[in-house]
């Protein structure tokens, strides 16, 4: 690295700045008065400001590039993935030859061979492998992720970090989002702004087929892929883990799928279908993650010199028909689990079972949550782990949930896919 | 592990082994978007770009990945230190006064190895000073600029009218947070829209034969209950209507009180509760309300007459004395249009689009969704003969490929044409521009102070030169002294003299993914374009469409 970057008249030349400049030497119109034109700010953005993109994937990449570009100096990047033939489509910074390594890794290199003086610092590895030490470093994150799990335990993270008597514990989380044609970016200021947690109601919730309708009265494609990776694989392979990656592991449940829709004679089912079901696949391409990305970093940059003010706080773009977008403000939730200060009610059925309020809560679109366990701060009601725990704990399934808690009770749900624990107040209707 | 489970793995290994090659393999996550129609659309296209900045590069970049056929980036210009800073496709210092374009070439090409690329260094008023130039500019499938000057500009977008089949060409222009472009085409017709807002019809209100049988023949009050609760809605709300018909004078429900007790009859035939496909009847009961009738907006299209070459256009004169009948654009398309209209005029058709083979999941049993699925698709093969009948009788001499008419009959119900205008045109309609002013002031303001930064840019180009004021007075002289101009110029001006020709790496990006949207929806005739400037505007994070 110091190879390429050491040469100080190649990392620094006239006029590098001239176009950033321009913005950073003058206030515009709508600019706040607390901008401080000229030096001070360019000092901040390029020697001391830090800054941590949190995925380094397709919209990653561009931030990566976006941001080196901008003048930020000192950039910080996490990814656990590793590249894949499918990522280069969109993901510009690898080529063929690096599949199977790791993207941070790759992607730090490529910014600071082809960005002079800037320094990309990777770690290869889970964001749930840091703690608050590591995410107080930074000044601002900008988050390029497709996982709705992670989403939440930045979020969350970032909301609790907030300490009322260090101004230096809020740290702006800007976050983008794409899928196909359409993507977002947004704002999102802990505790101050509407968090990703407030507005969790706003996603697609996955198509999640029935079990009895896989088992017994298939009707689509899907529902045979289903049929294979849901019930099949268990059957055949007990518990060896699925592994979507492995071509292998596709292969067989195409087969299996292919061979349960002939019997049912059932159109439509393809190796491409198979891995999307499975895998869950999100179509992606460059452009739409190149505006996202964009704006994402067009932001980073306001806030980081005040040169316009940033956005607040929810950028939407839909690009099927035209080119469509609304800019406009989400509300915080008073009883968002992660930043309201209210828990959140729950409405309860007199004669409901404990199962049945368990089914509630993981349909329930506003908190998304997979295998909850229930308890109050006096008793344990259903816990699905460690065995002995979800043994003892397993008669409470079939019991009234008023015959265990009264009116106006508050009970903590946990769950291995919620990143902190939702506060339940129980009404009965 | 049992016996069959081990069985069933042996047979999986042995079966068919059918991963996806690797060029497959490496735009899946594209080809879910825009299949392989859309693909060899992208592959077989050549694009031209006029100039290497920062921009430019950007919208290529986004080309160049999922895989165009060709590009020629076109700059006659040399890397500055100022270019080296703020372009992601050029080698940083080490480029300062090398070739842009046969510098940036190189790093987007390493991109997609099947991609072929070419650097032109010359410049835009040379190509078009010669007619060889002007011809070369016509024989790429898309063109697009970035800054182009005022002058160059105009002759452009001029020579790219000329003729029906010229390339579209895409201007863009931004300054700072600003930025704002325009699509010049003649016509873009569009089958597979892939707008969902208006699926096609399940024919419900006037069943095809077979369906129509069906229901006739189902005797609902004698089926064992497990069959009961596994009859397709479809067929239980066919049933409803035709007794509600029978009761009704041969009308199917039509105010508020008879909608309601329509859906209390199809209640009333569960025989035990929770039956979801009787549930899934009344919440799909609406289907009944309207008859299937042709979508207005396709009705539209019927009138749309094919645009024609003017026989006086001097590029396509011919020598004295030989008259050449005007050739129409885009005649496979109309002629489906055509068609089209006969197929639903016909006294012997269904009056309505024909009928899609595709159908929703509903509750139901594997069989009777297989033997429904099975009807629907006959049929529509059926109503697809007599589509193509049409078309050969009314066009005999035309031979369009038939993947194109098969998918043009499947996506009856989305497709569209658009009408693109003369790049400049806007403008010299002065009613339209002090319209657009008052409805959309601040999106106008902006496209206005754009205007007259490349004016001024064009008579100065030291930056130096661009004060608020003296783009203001501009504007002013270009809408006309009598025209008030709305609070919001001063915005767009003041952002302008701001940074008159900063190219920031945001915007750049930004701007470049816009174009390559754009110019994938243009190239592939899949999703619909642009059709007017669209304007951003980064300092509120804001696009908005005007002059459309
Ligand atoms: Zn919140």
């Amino acid at each position: 690295m110091a190879a390429v970057n050491g040469n100080a008249t190649s990392s620094d030349w006239d006029d590098r700045y001239y176009h950033i400049d321009q913005i950073l030497d003058r206030p515009g119109p709508r600019t706040d008065p607390s901008f401080q034109a000229g030096d001070d700010v360019k000092k901040f953005l390029r020697n001391k400001c830090k800054i941590l993109v949190i995925g380094a994937g397709g919209l990653g990449c561009e931030i990566l590039a976006n941001l080196a570009l901008s003048g930020f100096k000192d950039i910080h990047v996490i990814d656990m993935d590793t590249i894949d033939i499918s990522n280069l489509n969109r993901q510009f910074l690898f080529r063929p030859k690096d599949v199977g390594k790791p993207k941070a890794i790759v992607a730090a290199e490529f910014i600071m061979n082809r960005v002079p003086g800037v320094k990309v610092t990777p770690y290869f590895g889970k964001i749930q492998d840091k703690d608050e030490d590591y995410y107080m470093q930074f000044n601002i994150i900008v988050c390029g992720l497709d996982s709705v799990e992670a989403r939440r335990w930045i979020n969350a993270t970032l909301v609790n970090m907030v300490d009322d008597d260090n101004p230096e514990s809020l740290k702006p989380l800007i976050d983008g989002g794409t899928e196909g044609f359409k993507g977002q970016a947004r704002v999102i200021l802990p505790q101050l702004t509407s968090c990703y947690e407030c507005s969790l109601d706003m996603l697609n919730k996955p198509t999640a087929f029935p079990i009895c309708t896989i088992a017994n009265t298939p009707r689509l494609p899907e529902h045979c892929i289903e049929w294979a990776s849901v019930l099949e694989w268990p059957r055949v392979y007990g518990d060896k883990r699925l592994d979507t990656d492995d071509p292998e592991h596709i292969n067989w449940l195409y087969n299996i799928a292919l061979k349960r829709a002939k019997e049912f004679k059932i159109e439509g089912v393809t190796w491409s279908l198979t891995q999307g079901v499975v895998k869950n696949i999100i179509p992606a391409i460059a452009s739409t993650n190149a505006i996202i990305a964009a704006s994402c970093c067009n932001e980073a940059f306001k806030i980081a010199t005040s040169a316009a003010a940033y956005l607040n706080n929810y950028f939407m773009l839909i690009g099927t028909d035209g080119v469509y977008s609304y800019t406009f403000e989400h509300e915080r939730r008073k009883d968002c689990p992660v930043c309201g200060g209210e828990s959140l009610d729950i409405t309860v059925g007199k004669e409901w079972t404990v199962e049945r309020l368990i089914e509630m809560l993981v349909e329930k679109e506003d908190i998304q949550i997979k295998r909850p366990s229930l308890s109050t701060s006096k008793k344990q009601i259903y816990f699905q782990a460690p065995p002995q725990l979800e043994q003892a704990t397993r008669p409470n399934l079939e019991m009234k949930v008023s015959e265990l808690l009264e009116d106006g009770d508050e009970i903590t749900v946990t769950s291995s896919t919620l990143p902190f624990n939702l506060s339940l107040r129980i009404k009965y209707t | 592990m049992n016996q069959s489970g081990s069985q069933s793995i042996e047979q999986a290994t042995t079966a068919i082994q059918a991963q996806p090659d690797s060029k497959t393999r490496r735009y899946d996550r594209q080809l879910r978007l825009w299949a392989a129609s859309g693909q060899a659309a992208l592959e077989s296209s050549r694009i031209l770009v006029l100039s290497a900045s920062a921009t430019s590069t950007s919208i290529l970049k986004n080309l160049v990945l999922p895989g165009i056929g060709h590009f020629t980036i076109l700059d006659p210009g040399t890397v500055t230190g100022a270019d080296a800073g703020n372009n992601f496709f050029l080698n940083g210092f080490s480029s300062i006064g090398k070739s842009r374009a046969k510098e940036a070439l190189p790093l987007l090409k390493e991109l997609n190895d099947s991609v072929d690329g070419e650097a032109a260094v010359k410049s835009v008023e040379e190509i078009l000073g010669s007619a060889e130039g002007r011809q070369w500019v016509k024989s790429f499938s898309l063109v697009i600029t970035h800054n182009l000057p005022q002058t160059p500009l105009d002759a452009l977008s001029k020579l790219l009218w000329e003729e029906l089949e010229d390339p579209p060409l895409i201007v863009v222009r931004s300054a700072g947070f600003l930025a704002d472009f325009y699509i010049q085409f003649r016509e873009q017709c569009i089958i597979e829209s892939h707008d969902e807002t208006a699926p096609p019809s399940l024919r419900l209100t006037k069943p095809f034969p077979a369906l129509q049988e069906w229901a006739t023949n189902l005797d609902i009050s004698n089926i064992d209950p497990t069959e009961h609760a596994h009859i397709p809605f479809i067929v239980l709300l066919i049933k409803e209507a035709d007794q509600w018909r029978s009761e009704h004078n041969g009308s199917l429900p039509k105010t508020y009180d008879e909608k309601k007790e329509f859906k209390k009859h199809i209640r009333s035939r569960m025989v035990k509760m929770d039956e979801e496909n009787f549930e899934e009847a009344e919440n799909q009961a609406f289907r009944m309300w309207s008859e299937a009738k042709i979508p207005s907006d396709i009705a539209a299209l019927f009138d749309l007459e094919p645009l024609q070459q003017p026989i006086s256009s001097s590029s396509t004169s011919q020598p004295n004395g030989v008259t050449k009948s005007p050739h129409k654009l885009n005649p496979e398309f109309h002629a489906l249009l055509q068609a089209l209209h006969k197929f639903v005029t016909s006294p012997d058709g269904p009056g309505c689009l024909p009928l899609s083979a595709s159908l929703p999941d509903m509750k139901t049993d594997t069989t009777s969704y297989v033997k429904l699925q099975t009807i629907y698709k006959d049929w529509a093969a059926v109503e697809l003969a007599k589509f193509k009948e049409i078309l050969k009788a009314e066009y005999p001499d035309l031979t369009i490929d038939k993947a194109v008419v098969d998918s043009f009959v499947k996506h009856a119900h989305q497709i569209k044409v658009l009408r693109g205008k003369r790049f400049g045109s806007w403008e010299e309609d002065k009613t339209a521009v002090a319209q657009a002013l008052d409805s959309y002031p601040q999106e106008t303001a902006t496209r206005l102070a754009l205007n007259a930064l490349s004016t001024l840019l064009h008579h100065n180009p030291d930056p130096t030169s661009i004060t608020a004021e003296a783009l203001k007075t501009e504007v002013q002289s270009q809408v006309g002294q009598g025209v008030e101009l709305p609070s919001s110029l001063d915005d767009a001006v003041g952002e302008l003299a701001r940074a008159p020709t900063a190219d920031l790496p945001n915007t750049a990006a930004f701007v470049g993914g816009m174009i390559a949207q754009e110019a994938i929806k243009m190239i592939t005739k899949q999703y619909v374009p642009v059709n007017g400037y669209c304007v951003v505007d980064l300092v509120e994070s804001k696009t908005g469409i005007i002059a459309n």
